[in-house]
């Protein structure tokens, strides 16, 4: 452990499948966040984009922000997508990255691994795989990405430290970080910090 | 933290408002929390 967590790490994670289960098999449920095609209208996606894509590859889609606003990915880069969901982002990347490049989606919600498989293989994407694993632990070699991208993943992570220090193992030198997360401007109080409830809902 | 953690070049991008008009707005006001999109190089 390398820092002072403030939640039970299996507990958190227990939340975070369940309620991410409920994104995958009911996208158009109840849920506190945006999610689908109005989301990602909102947080700047390429609308063409978007728009040639099947809607079983958008509709669980529940990032919190666009991890390619700031830099598009390059034909040819490895990208690995941590917490990849649905597959969406994973998705995008694939075509930004074109057929010399390669998508590894690490995910560790089983019916999000089933929806974005079953979708890869609709589409016919070639250049995208979906695996089992944590942001803490990913079955990533080191050094095979040139990028990592990640949406509204990390700050669900008890241990962001770990999952950075795991994100710079599967980079390569030089190898760029680009994701999008939630922070806030006004300071959480520590008790609120500690409900593990909050995280999630 | 991104530097602590062996990144440079770090840069971030504008507020994106993620929660307006979603059940979870009024939680996200309260603490001013927004969606930012982060860039960062392994140095």
């Amino acid at each position: 452990m390398s820092q002072d967590l403030l939640v039970d790490v299996a507990t958190l994670r227990s939340q975070v499948r369940e309620k991410y289960r409920d994104v995958a098999l009911d996208p158009h449920g109840t849920h506190h966040f945006h999610t689908g095609r109005p989301l990602a209208a909102r947080l700047g996606y390429e609308q063409a984009v978007v728009d040639g894509l099947p809607d079983h590859a958008v509709e669980s889609f529940a990032g919190v922000g666009n991890p390619f606003s700031l830099r598009r990915l390059q034909a040819g880069e490895r990208v690995v997508d941590v917490g990849s969901g649905a597959g969406f982002d994973s998705f995008i990347a694939a075509t930004q990255v074109g057929p010399t490049g390669r998508v590894v989606g690490i995910d560790m919600t089983a019916e999000m691994l089933t929806k974005s498989r079953a979708t890869a293989g609709d589409i016919g994407l070639g250049n995208v795989e979906f695996r089992e694993g944590l942001a803490e632990v990913m079955p990533v070699e080191d050094g095979w990405a040139d990028v990592v991208i990640s949406n509204g993943v990390i700050n669900l992570c008890a241990d962001k430290q770990a999952v950075f220090a795991e994100i710079l193992r599967v980079l390569r030198p030089g190898g760029v970080l680009q994701f999008a997360d939630i922070a806030n401007g006004r300071p959480v109080p520590i008790e609120a910090m500690r409900d593990v409830d909050l995280w999630t809902g | 933290m991104l530097e602590d953690s062996g990144f440079d070049s770090v840069a971030i991008g504008p507020a994106v408002d993620t929660f307006g008009g979603a059940i979870g707005e009024e939680k996200a006001r309260s603490f001013d929390v927004y969606g930012y999109a982060f860039m960062a190089r392994r140095g």
